[in-house]
């Protein structure tokens, strides 16, 4: 199928992309976790963005030699506060100066920008990202640059990774400590200001923090840990690219969304997997606790919203009868039925003629005799005659709507709380029996339970 | 940069009528600007709120742009939500006769005969301001006679003795017009018909006037990327019609409009959607003058 082989087609490069990024990423993560300044790389990212911003400005082009030093010094720039900052985090914690940067460097930019207009096109870009359309080039240039920064780290692992790990620097001179610290940053920049541009602040960021913090979760051990990030790292950004492909949305965002289903199933899996039976059989019990508990009191509030504003927008309701098929029209007269289920075919009527003439007159403009100025404004009125009537329609199956809302109220609402409240009730029981044991209890007998037996009250 | 254009309208305007108080225009975009400046000629000062170059649909306002809408004798505006945010600068200002339907608001897609009516009539949903219908009006060199019957309208009334002034300013360029039109159309002639892919739906005026088919956009959303799914289809769908160039706005980003140009194997062409947004461009006629030899030669270097 010629579909199939254009996704595969389209998907290849930015999936290697994505295992080069996260090959190097989830390692800088793991630094970055320990360091505790994860929003490190935001700051970096957008330094370096002023820097090509400021280098426009000058009248370099952004993809310049000039451009790249413009961004490259910004960076280093970056690299040399961050590493000040270490000194000053004996007051003030690490993160707020990385926040500092962040937003002044943001701030900074839109300054610029609205002195050079031209160049917002790069701060979009970095905002937006573009893995989608990533170049061989480009995934060739990024291997490169990576083996070599991965290369130095592998040289001086140890020190860089005693300087993440601690807090002490002991046994090391301030000046060594500068120049550690000082290493690691303009690397973590060098490679966070490469990535940006291609995949955008967003999924940077969740490329480096979240397979690290998925691998962190289940060891403290370094090999271990990076070993679990690398392979859920690629196979999320796999699951990632696939989703976008297949339900039609923006890579990067859905990509991102992706790590983010992973780290909830590795916390999942790590309550209830990686446990002893014991706490496993507590954990489950808490889980399904809590999402019963969650689900009685979306019902709960649901109910009395209905009973208190039938009118109001009730978005369970709409769920229920999106998910079940049984529509608003069960609340309704035969007579209103029809009048609703022929509002909804109008509306649906007259959106198919304004869309209809669109691509009438849209054919015409290359083909055909063109239509006159008066053809175009007599299409335009109308459009704007059947957008009215559409408006019309909507209006009924609202009104006939809220109508099945204001008969709902009390058929549905009632019993909906009542439900929710016995249930609440009935999961809380041995919250309440254990009160009535305790005060009733005689000097002398075994405690029972009590607090272990009432979840509810946990967490 | 946006002093540049709007400086030497003022220069002009000041060395000609020293002894008259020239009329006051702000102008929302500057195509508009560059309209009103043929048109009030040396009776008008003119600035545009948004610098050439910037995008006008992701425009934030700054102070500067109340004191000089406080300033101002007539405002000119896109309309369409194309420019939604003058209303909320307008209503800080304070000025009942700058609000819409004020006698210094002229809101000038008036009279335009408007393309891709959309099913919303409420305008600025989201920030986004394709509600009414599409907003590019002025990328068709034609519509320009009704914009300047209107801004030549608005003028009159706030200076009658110059009625005349006016007229002949406005003639003279509709005279131009005119000719370049002719011209314009003879150098896209043999290209009718042809199939475009477009990074933003800018081009539909452009295109009916032009006898172009921009069959395809690739950012289906402002702002958003466009999906795998979505890139597939623009691809499959160019190479189906034989798409001969992708045409690219200047202020948004490029890699997406370069990847399809060259899945295509078409060239991808920089268009200006205003006066100002590519380097030396200094008036509306320009704007034609640069994208129709533009696409021509884009185009031509690869007819048979």
């Amino acid at each position: 199928m010629s579909g199939m082989s254009d996704a595969l087609a389209l998907l290849a490069l930015p999936f290697a992309a994505s295992v080069v990024f996260v090959l190097m990423h989830a390692y800088l993560g793991v630094h970055v976790l320990r360091r505790r300044i994860v929003f490190a790389d935001l700051a970096l990212a957008q330094l370096s963005a002023l820097g090509a911003t400021v280098a426009f400005a000058s009248g370099y082009p952004a993809t310049s030699a000039a451009g790249f030093g413009y961004a490259l010094l910004f960076t280093a720039i970056g690299a040399a506060l961050l590493t000040l900052t270490r000194s000053l985090a004996r007051h003030v914690s690490q993160e707020a100066f990385v926040g500092i940067v962040y937003v002044v460097a943001t701030a900074a930019t839109i300054l610029v920008v609205d002195r050079a207009p031209q160049g917002a096109e790069h701060v979009k870009k970095i905002l937006i990202g573009s893995i989608l359309t990533v170049e061989p080039a480009d995934v060739a240039k990024f291997a490169v640059l990576y083996a070599v920064i991965g290369f130095f780290h592998w040289l001086a692992r140890r020190p860089l990774l005693a300087l993440s790990d601690q807090a002490s620097s002991a046994g090391r001179t301030r000046l060594a400590v500068w120049i550690c610290d000082f290493a690691f940053y303009l690397s973590f920049a060098i490679v966070v200001t490469s990535s940006v541009t291609t995949a955008g602040v967003l999924l940077v960021f969740s490329l480096l923090i979240v397979p690290a913090v998925i691998g962190s979760i289940f060891s403290g051990k370094l090999s271990v840990v990076l070993l679990i990030a690398w392979s859920v790292g690629i196979v999320a950004s796999a699951v990632g690219l696939a989703g976008s492909y297949a339900l039609d949305l923006p890579t990067g965002a859905a990509m991102v969304t992706a790590q983010a289903g992973f780290l909830l199933l590795a916390g999942l899996a790590k309550v209830l997997l990686f446990v002893d039976s014991q706490r496993r059989r507590r954990n489950l019990r808490i889980a399904a606790t809590s999402i019963a508990a969650a689900i009685l009191v979306t019902l709960l509030a649901s109910s009395v919203w209905l009973m208190t504003v039938p009118t109001g927008d009730q978005p369970l309701l709409a769920v229920v009868e999106s998910a079940t098929g049984i529509g608003p029209t069960q609340f309704l007269r035969p007579s209103e039925r029809d009048a609703y289920q022929s509002a909804t075919r109008d509306a649906l009527r007259f959106q198919g003629e304004v869309d209809r003439l669109n691509a009438m007159e849209k054919a015409a403009r290359y083909q055909g005799t063109p239509l006159s100025d008066d053809d175009i404004r007599r299409i335009a009125s109308y459009q704007k005659t059947f957008n009215e009537m559409a408006r019309g329609e909507r209006f009924v199956q609202e009104v006939l709507r809220s109508k099945t809302q204001v008969r709902a109220r009390w058929i549905v609402g009632v019993p909906g709380a009542l439900i929710a409240i016995a249930g609440l009730l009935w999961f809380t029981r041995r919250h309440w029996n254990g009160h009535w044991w305790g005060r009733h209890r005689l000097p002398g007998t075994t405690q029972p339970p009590a607090s272990g037996n009432s979840p509810s009250r946990r967490n | 940069m946006r002093a540049g254009l709007l400086g030497l309208v003022a220069a002009t305007a000041l060395v000609a009528a020293p002894a008259l108080a020239a009329i006051d225009v702000v102008a929302t975009t500057t195509d508009l600007a560059a309209l009103v400046s043929v048109v009030g000629g040396s009776l008008v000062t003119v600035e545009s709120i948004v610098p050439p170059g910037a995008d006008p649909e992701a425009f934030e306002p700054r102070p500067g742009d109340l004191g000089r809408l406080r300033r101002a004798d007539l405002v000119v505006r896109v309309g369409l939500g194309y420019d939604y945010w003058l209303d909320a600068l307008v209503k800080q200002t304070g000025e009942k006769r700058l609000m819409r339907g004020g006698e210094a608001n002229l809101d000038a897609s008036a009279g335009i005969p408007l393309l891709e009516i959309r099913g919303q009539s409420v305008v600025n949903e989201g920030g986004h301001a394709h509600g009414v219908a599409n907003p590019h009006y002025w990328l068709d060199p034609e519509n320009a006679i009704t914009i300047t019957a209107g801004i030549a309208e608005a003028l009159i009334r706030i200076a009658p003795g110059q009625r005349e002034k006016i007229v002949a300013n406005r003639a003279g360029f509709l005279a131009q017009l005119d000719a370049r039109r002719a011209r314009w159309s003879q150098t896209l002639a043999p290209f009718a018909g042809t199939r475009l892919i477009a990074y933003h739906n800018s081009w539909p005026y452009f295109a009916r006037r032009f006898r172009l088919d921009v069959m395809a956009v690739i950012e289906p959303k402002a702002g958003v990327a466009p999906s795998p799914a979505h890139l597939a289809r623009v691809i499959a769908a160019g190479r189906k019609a034989q798409a001969r160039a992708v045409v690219h706005e200047p202020y948004e980003p490029e890699d997406a409009s370069r990847f399809v140009a060259e899945k295509l194997a078409v060239p991808m062409v920089r268009l200006a959607v205003s006066v100002g947004s590519i380097e030396n461009m200094g008036n509306y006629l320009a704007l034609f003058d640069y994208n129709v030899a533009t696409l021509a030669k884009a185009l031509g270097a690869r007819s048979p």
